[in-house]
This record gives C-alpha cells, sequence and structure tokens, in this order.
C-alpha cells in the first residue's frame, strides 16, 4: 500500500454519511483562527561528551490545532513528539520557530497548558483531593470555591469517593484519572498528555481511552496527546499527526473519519483497519 | 515431570535431582526470611558479641585493661551513683545539639538548592569537594587558638565534621525528586517558590530526616576529639580523668553511654520520619 497523502482520507471523510461534520476540525479552522499554532518548530540538542556535535530533534515542525479538537502525535521513539510537547507546554525552548496560544507566545510553563505524564507524577504526601486541588492553591482560590471545584471535577474522573485516599492506594489507572482532574482543575486552554497510558495494562487502557473520550466530550476541551500506538492515536483523535524519527518532522497529517461519539466498534470497522495498516506503513518505510 | 536424559542441568547443580539450582532458605540475594528467624538471629546476635567481650576479658587479655560485661556494668552502677553521668551526657549532648543543629541547617540549605540548581551545584561542587577531604580533628588546635578553650570550638569541630558530609548528601536527596513531578507543578501554575517550598520539600523531606540520623553518627567522635583535648566537663572528658584513674570499668561504662545515646537517636529519627512521612514508609 502506498503512503497515504492527506487528501486521500480527506475524501474517505466526506464521502462517509455517518460522520458528524461538526466534530471535524475544517469548519472552525474556517471560522477561527486556531487554537495551538506550532510554528517553524526546530529543536537541537548537544550531543554528550567532547565535540562541537548537535543531535536535530525537531525538524521545522509546523502544527495547528483548533478549538476543542483531539488531536494524536503518533511516532516511534526519537521522534522527538515528547521533546515536541514540552516545549508547547514551555517546558524546553526551542531552537527556533515559535509556539502561539491563542495568538499568544508561549514563552514558559503555564496553567493555560495542562500537562499529564506517563508517570502519574501525583505527590505522594496529598490526598487525591488535595492534589486535584494544588493547581487552584497557585491561582489562590478561595477555600470553599476550591472544594466545590475539586468535588466537580472528582465526580467527573469517578472518584468521589476515593477523596480522601492516598495515591498509592490506587491502581495505576485510577492513579492516572487523579493527573488528568489535577490537569483539567484549573481549566487550560490545551491539554497535553504524554503517553499518559504507557504504563497502563491493556484492559484498564481500553477503559482510559474510553473514559478520556468522555472527559473530552464533557469539558470541551482542545487535546494533544502523544503515543507510539497507532490503534490508541486512531481510536482517540479526530486527527493523527504521524511524525517520523531521525529528525522528528510531520510526515502526515490524517483527518481520521469516526465521530467524537464513538465507540469500541469502530477497531473492526474497515476503515479504521486501513488507517491503522496506512500509519504503520508510513512510520515503516523511513 | 520428566525424567529426561538431560544431564547438563543435574551435572552443573550438582548434589539434588532435578531442574534449576536450589537456593537456601537464609541466604537469597535480597530474599525475604521469617519474623521469627529474624528476631532469632538477632537476639542471637547480642549474645554472640557478649560472649567473645567475655572471652576476650577473661581468657585473653588482663581484665583490668579489658573489664568484662559485668564489670562494665558495675562501673556504670559507680558512674551513675557518682554524680557525673547525667551533667557529661547533659553538657555534651548540649554541645552536639547546637553544633548539630547549625550543621543541618547549613547542609539543608544548600543541599537543597545545590540538588535542585545546577548552576548552585557548578559553584560549590569544587570548593566542597576540596574542603570535604580536609580531615576535620586536624583543625581542632587551630579552632583552639582561633575560638578559645570554651564552647566555640567544640561546637565549630562538630559542624566541621559533619557540614561536608551532610551537605553532599542532601543534595542526593534533592536530585531523587522527579524531574515529572517538578514540571508538572509548574504546568499546574506554581511558580519556582512554590514548586520549592510545596513540592521539592515535602518530597525531600523523608530523606532529609534519613541522612541527618546516619550522619549524626560523625558528629559524636568529633565532638569526642574536641573535649579530649579540653574540657571540664562532657563524656570526652571523662574519659581522660578516668583513663588517668585507671578506672578502665567506668572508661568502658561511658562508651556503652554513647552507643545508647546513638541507638535512642537513631530510634527517634526513624520514628519521626515514618511520623511526618507516612508515604515513605519502606
Amino acid at each position: 500500500m502506498n503512503p497515504v497523502a492527506v487528501d486521500d482520507v480527506d475524501e474517505l471523510v466526506l464521502d462517509d454519511p455517518s460522520v458528524d461534520p461538526g466534530a471535524l476540525p475544517h469548519e472552525h479552522e474556517a471560522t477561527r483562527p486556531p487554537k495551538l499554532v506550532v510554528r517553524d518548530l526546530v529543536k537541537e540538542f548537544p550531543t554528550r561528551g567532547r565535540g562541537q556535535g548537535k543531535v536535530l530533534a525537531i525538524d521545522h515542525v509546523n502544527l495547528e490545532v483548533a478549538d476543542r479538537e483531539f488531536v494524536c502525535l503518533v511516532g516511534s521513539s526519537g521522534c522527538g513528539k515528547s521533546t515536541l510537547l514540552n516545549i508547547v507546554a514551555g517546558l524546553d525552548l526551542p531552537t527556533s520557530g515559535s509556539v502561539e496560544v491563542d495568538e499568544e507566545p508561549v514563552i514558559g510553563p503555564g496553567p493555560d497548558r495542562g500537562m499529564v505524564f506517563q508517570t502519574y507524577s501525583l505527590y505522594p504526601w496529598r490526598t487525591v483531593a488535595e492534589n486535584v486541588a494544588f493547581g487552584l492553591e497557585c491561582v489562590r482560590m478561595k477555600k470553599a470555591q476550591r472544594k466545590e471545584r475539586v468535588d466537580e471535577l472528582l465526580g467527573i474522573v469517578g472518584l468521589t469517593k476515593f477523596a480522601d485516599h492516598a495515591p498509592d492506594q490506587l491502581s495505576g489507572g485510577m492513579r492516572q484519572r487523579v493527573a488528568i482532574a489535577r490537569a483539567l482543575a484549573p481549566e487550560p486552554d490545551v491539554l497535553l498528555l504524554d503517553e499518559p497510558f504507557g504504563a497502563l495494562d491493556a484492559q484498564t487502557r481500553r477503559a482510559m481511552q474510553d473514559f478520556l473520550l468522555k472527559v473530552w466530550q464533557r469539558t470541551r476541551s482542545t487535546v494533544v496527546f502523544v503515543t507510539h500506538d497507532i490503534p490508541e492515536a486512531i481510536y482517540l483523535g479526530s486527527r493523527v499527526v504521524v511524525l517520523a524519527s531521525h529528525p522528528g518532522r510531520v510526515i502526515a497529517d490524517i483527518d481520521v473519519p469516526f465521530g467524537p461519539g464513538h465507540g469500541p466498534g469502530i477497531t473492526r470497522d474497515p476503515r479504521y483497519l486501513d488507517l491503522r495498516d496506512e500509519i504503520e506503513e508510513l512510520l515503516g518505510s523511513v | 515431570m520428566s525424567s529426561t536424559t538431560v544431564t547438563g542441568g543435574r551435572l552443573r547443580t550438582g548434589r539434588t535431582r532435578g531442574r534449576g539450582r536450589k537456593q537456601h532458605a537464609l541466604f537469597r540475594l535480597r530474599g525475604e526470611i521469617p519474623l521469627s528467624t529474624r528476631i532469632g538471629l538477632a537476639a542471637f546476635g547480642v549474645v554472640l558479641l557478649l560472649f567473645i567481650w567475655w572471652l576476650a576479658a577473661t581468657v585473653l587479655f588482663n581484665e583490668v585493661f579489658l573489664p568484662s560485661p559485668i564489670d562494665t556494668l558495675h562501673g556504670l552502677s559507680t558512674y551513675g551513683s557518682s554524680g557525673n553521668l547525667w551533667g557529661d551526657v547533659q553538657a555534651s549532648g548540649l554541645r552536639i545539639l547546637k553544633g548539630y543543629t547549625i550543621s543541618l541547617a547549613i547542609g539543608i540549605v544548600l543541599g537543597m538548592f545545590i540538588g535542585s540548581f545546577q548552576s548552585v551545584e557548578a559553584l560549590w561542587e569544587s570548593p566542597i569537594g576540596f574542603l570535604r577531604y580536609v580531615p576535620a580533628t586536624a583543625l581542632t588546635p587551630l579552632f583552639l587558638f582561633w575560638l578559645g578553650i570554651d564552647e566555640a570550638p567544640k561546637v565549630a569541630l562538630v559542624i566541621a565534621g559533619t557540614v561536608f558530609f551532610n551537605i553532599v548528601m542532601m543534595a542526593d536527596v534533592a536530585r531523587l525528586v522527579p524531574r515529572e513531578m517538578i514540571m508538572a507543578s509548574y504546568t499546574l501554575g506554581a511558580s519556582r517558590t512554590r514548586v520549592m517550598a510545596r513540592v521539592v520539600m515535602p518530597h525531600c523531606l523523608p530523606g532529609i530526616i534519613d541522612v541527618a540520623r546516619v550522619n549524626l553518627a560523625a558528629a559524636w567522635p568529633m565532638l569526642v576529639v574536641a573535649e579530649l583535648l579540653a574540657a571540664t566537663d562532657g563524656l570526652g572528658y571523662r574519659l581522660t580523668v578516668l583513663r588517668r584513674g585507671n578506672a578502665w570499668d567506668q572508661f568502658f561504662a561511658v562508651l556503652m553511654v554513647f552507643a545508647i545515646i546513638g541507638i535512642v537517636s537513631d530510634l527517634l529519627l526513624r520514628w519521626l520520619r515514618n511520623r511526618v512521612s507516612p508515604w515513605a514508609r519502606p
């Protein structure tokens, strides 16, 4: 099979009557500016040891993410996907190029770009509720208001009963739900997730994927999700951006032909399988 | 089960028939043993020590210079009823408390910054690396010249002898804070100061107490050196007095007092660590 051009997939989408066009980014793109813009991003790292060598981790990456869009960045290790996410979060600086959120340049980390890591990184000395409250303390929200918001978020992630538990009393999936609730607490413009389900077992992982889609629909947030798992990217994303390695660069930008309300049934859909094969081939051929 | 014709494995493992290398219940690398066995072995260790001590005192050496455990016990009661015990413990304890508190304060502050900021690390690494290998005990006469013969040189020696261990090990504790935890905190809107106070410090607290506990053992020898040279009270001073008076049973009793203080402070700090950071209980 040949690597797909973006147009092919677009056709695939438009031909399908069951797809809710409101879920697709094109409509927004026409009417308002994108939520997140990555412009001509380059990142070089100095090589370790002697010498002046440099490694090109990200090579002129451009990316636009519309408001309320769910974009998955997929690529093998070494494609700079985590580095890209860190730069969007403001945790790392680009060598050249820029990142903008709502047309404002990103100069450092901030609560407008919430981040969830693979290792949960919860505070073990805080209870579940106190973990979720951390970001609200940072903006000096009043205690009563804070409690209300924490309760609401714990309701969304289904952990109300576990509010006073310590993180190490929870399973991996539950911990990651706490991390997601914590990142959502300051109402970020963009939610960034770096292989968040990578450490979970297969069943939990599937459940967490459906959970994340529900949270996304409910909170109407913009999501950038990094993964090396191709089926996961297609299952979750309304768009999949494929990154090649050494140096990291965008080699395909594919709209996924399934609406946001889809269930696990799509994994048997021939279009899903085709897309999976196409991306596998794209990543295998470079 | 197979009664195979493969003999290679059997040849290699030796005596017992079957596959694999048989493991001894007591000597598995990092293996666990039953609690009863543990307590039994611990008690045996104490008995063994006392037995060797007794053997050495009664059979191998002159009992005058190496008092037996029972003589030492007598010595302890003589020392206790002489009225000096409590005063000596207080005098030495206060010096340790002053010196080690200052040492810890410097160690925690510098260590946290060195472990958290590469710039601070680069600045302090060489001076500390250099000074760390200057034997603090060698500075004793200098401290006596500079600071007089009162409390100051003794406290100073305790500081000099422990502060570099504290700094270096506290920095290691700070380096154990996961980068992703710090990064997550920044993306939640925390300022650098808030990350230090609300993330780095609570994460380091159990490690800080552990380092304080381990290095406290290095503070006592410093004090004894200072008290041996110039003091009018304290456990180290008592050792010189008892040595001159050839009261070796009491001399050994003082050594026991050091050991008891050490064990008690160790247990207290362990308890404190588990109390303030139950999440980090091993």
